[in-house]
């Protein structure tokens, strides 16, 4: 099986009054068509900028690095997205290929046009459909995503809908040009959680009925479980473990991503306590040398862990991580 | 339909009821200055070498009715205000409505038309300055914004005056030429007001523009920088509909909000601008009852009709809001 697309070398510093800040370091993963890729992270570790990469959607003050290559597959061939610059050909992966939805579904509808003006906008730039035309399919989108009187909600501006609505019709804004990958960045956390959790099925059903990819980011493990099929763990611009969902998460081997785990509050055993990881996430301005977690690691190594960047060690089939701890195993066998 | 002229009636009685409030305080400002309109008239007669007495002035106080009690007093007049009505003035003797009558309308067409020409300037100005990233453009625009915020609006009349005085021997003051100072109204006097009227216009309107663009550029660059224009871009909308259907659109509300605030800056201009240029108009009336004749009653009136055009445009753009933007229309008509 083709992949859908394949990221490599993603590495985007953005250029600040305060000086140049990497914000995604050497960055590799791809996805198949109707997979689901969990991209999990505390704030800052750089997620939603890689996604926003595949767009190129980052602030006009990001450099990509000269190695980044990044490959979306489709049927009429690879689109090298890096090489797109002008408008017209950044739209293949702006709401063609490509859809976006974000997390705060209130925010990312402009408040003082219509939800229907918006979707009929998009499709009427990516496809040759009529005006008319687009409207039928824009209803027939929200009628699919599961909202109720869709003709009136066409009509209807963001605010007069309830949280869980305007997630659902932001899903079927993404979907209405049918495209080959979704990114969803953090598009339950700002839901109630029993909205939460239908918004979740309700884009798994699509993903099957779709068959597209969807890279979703999130800092929820709890979410990421229930979703993803993959998932990369993201630490301060780098990936640090990545590989299928239940073997991450049910071995978690890198140091960071067990103190996720730790960190997260068990419903089976209450009086367990939160295990937190100790110190904050470093400023972007002083990113640590060698491996980037070596400041808040509780198995910290020596010089090894703050002098030399850690490269992906195998830990089963396909469940790779970036740690000292194993490539000393590794060298003792 | 019927919310919306229910959102309109109680939007044009909030607006009455601000002018009630204001008159209130023009009304009570009046009274703080010392001695009233009889001892003043009084006085004035005076020195002209009448020989007044006491009782005189006694006599003139009943007759203006300033023996009532205040409140009372306070209630004829707004009553009378809302008709046009400002009774006589204190040292003059005339009809202030007559004395003001056309000079009013002239001051508010130059503050209005001041008002119009900093946003016609300033919206286009504005969104260039918030959307472009030419650091010399960008540069340049603020330091010639910053120049209209910094340099006052009577120190600018005085150099174009000046400049004008020694290179086209002519001072540029006035509203008219002599010819037509005091002619009925007619199309050679209107061209001729023109020909005057554009440099109290465009000096009124100095550092309203300035102000007015710093307002544009601050409120496109806070909507360029929000997750709808973001969410828009990533759907394929690119170039100028992206600008004009997204951060533009919704950057109107506020602009058109700030618009009453700036007719009040443009006002608080009139007078100092009227003084330079010799005008003939509102604004040195304004003066001349203020700070030399002491004419509480036509400096009143003044005061009132100039707050009474800035509750009055307030109220237009809350109308044109109630239109134009779907969050308050929504709220209104539900």
């Amino acid at each position: 099986m083709t992949r859908l697309l394949d990221v490599e070398n993603l590495t985007l510093d953005f250029d600040t009054d305060e000086g140049r800040i990497t914000a995604v370091d050497d960055v590799s993963f791809s996805l198949e068509a109707g997979e689901i890729m969990g991209l999990v992270g505390e704030s800052g570790s750089g997620k939603s900028v890689t996604a926003k990469a595949l767009m190129k959607l980052n602030a006009s003050n990001a450099i990509y690095g000269q190695n980044t290559k990044i490959s979306l597959n489709l049927a009429d061939g690879p689109v090298d997205i890096m090489s797109l610059r002008t408008a017209q050909e950044l739209q293949i992966v702006r709401g063609g290929a490509i859809s976006m939805i974000f997390q705060e579904p209130m925010a990312s509808f402009a408040p003082a046009i219509t939800i229907g003006a918006q979707m009929v906008e998009q499709l009427l730039i990516h496809t040759s459909m009529s005006a008319l035309k687009a409207q039928e399919v824009s209803i027939e989108m929200l009628n699919r995503v599961g909202i109720s009187d869709a003709s009136t909600r066409f009509k209807q501006y963001a605010f007069e809908l309830s949280g869980g609505m305007r997630q659902r019709a932001m899903i079927a804004m993404a979907l209405s040009t049918n495209p080959k990958l979704l990114i969803a960045d953090e598009p339950t956390t700002a839901l109630d959680v029993t909205i939460q959790a239908q918004v979740i099925d309700l884009m798994k059903d699509l993903v099957k009925d779709f068959g597209m990819g969807i890279v979703f980011i999130t800092h929820d493990l709890g979410v990421i479980a229930q979703t993803a099929d993959t998932v990369a763990v993201m630490y301060l611009g780098r990936v640090v473990e990545k590989g299928p969902v239940r073997q991450v998460i049910g071995n978690p081997s890198h140091p960071y991503t067990q103190g996720l785990i730790k960190a997260l509050p068990r419903l089976d055993d209450l009086d367990s306590p939160l295990t937190p990881i100790p110190g904050d996430i470093p400023s972007p301005l002083e990113r640590p040398n060698g491996c980037v977690f070596n400041t808040r690691c509780s198995q910290f190594l020596g010089s090894q862990c703050s002098g030399e960047i850690p490269k992906f060690t195998p830990i089963s089939h396909d469940h790779m991580v970036a740690c000292h701890i194993y490539q000393q195993d590794q060298k003792g066998t | 339909m019927l919310q919306f002229s229910k959102f309109f009636a109680v939007r044009a009685m909030l607006a009455i009821l601000t002018l009630v409030m204001v008159s209130f305080i023009v009304f009570t400002l009046m009274e703080l200055v010392p001695a009233d309109c009889a001892e003043r008239y009084v006085a004035f007669k005076n020195s002209q070498g009448s020989v007044i007495t006491p009782e005189d002035i006694q006599v003139e106080r009943v007759r203006l009715g300033l023996d009532q009690p205040y409140i009372q007093r306070w209630g004829s007049w707004i009553f009378n205000a809302f008709q046009g009505e400002f009774g006589d003035s204190c040292i003059l003797r005339v009809d202030i409505a007559q004395l003001l009558g056309q000079k009013f309308w002239l001051s508010l067409g130059l503050c209005l038309s001041a008002l119009l020409l900093a946003y016609l300037i300033a919206i286009p100005v504005g969104i260039i300055a918030a959307t472009s990233k030419n650091a010399v453009l960008n540069n340049s625009l603020r330091l010639v914004s910053y120049l209209g915020l910094a340099l006052p609006n009577f120190l600018l009349a005085l150099m174009i005056m000046l400049f004008s005085t020694v290179y086209f021997g002519d001072s540029l003051t006035g509203l008219f030429s002599k010819e037509y100072r005091d002619a009925a109204w007619s199309t050679d006097r209107v061209m001729d007001f023109l020909g005057h009227a554009w440099l109290p216009i465009f000096i009124l309107g100095w550092s309203a523009t300035a102000f007015a663009i710093q307002t544009v550029r601050a409120l496109m660059s806070d909507e360029i920088g929000k997750l709808y224009v973001t969410a828009a871009s990533a759907r394929g909308v690119s170039g100028s509909r992206l600008l004009m259907r997204y951060p533009a659109r919704h950057a109107l509300s506020p602009i058109i909000n700030s618009v009453g605030f700036d007719l009040n800056r443009i006002f608080n201009e009139l007078p100092i601008v009227a003084l330079i240029l010799t005008l003939t108009e509102a604004g040195s009336l304004l003066i001349e009852a203020l700070a030399r004749s002491n004419d509480q009653q036509l400096a009143g009136a003044i005061i009132f009709m100039l707050t009474a055009s800035i509750v009055a445009l307030n109220f237009v753009t809350d109308i044109i809001l109630a239109l134009t933007d779907p969050r308050i229309r929504k709220s209104i008509v539900g």
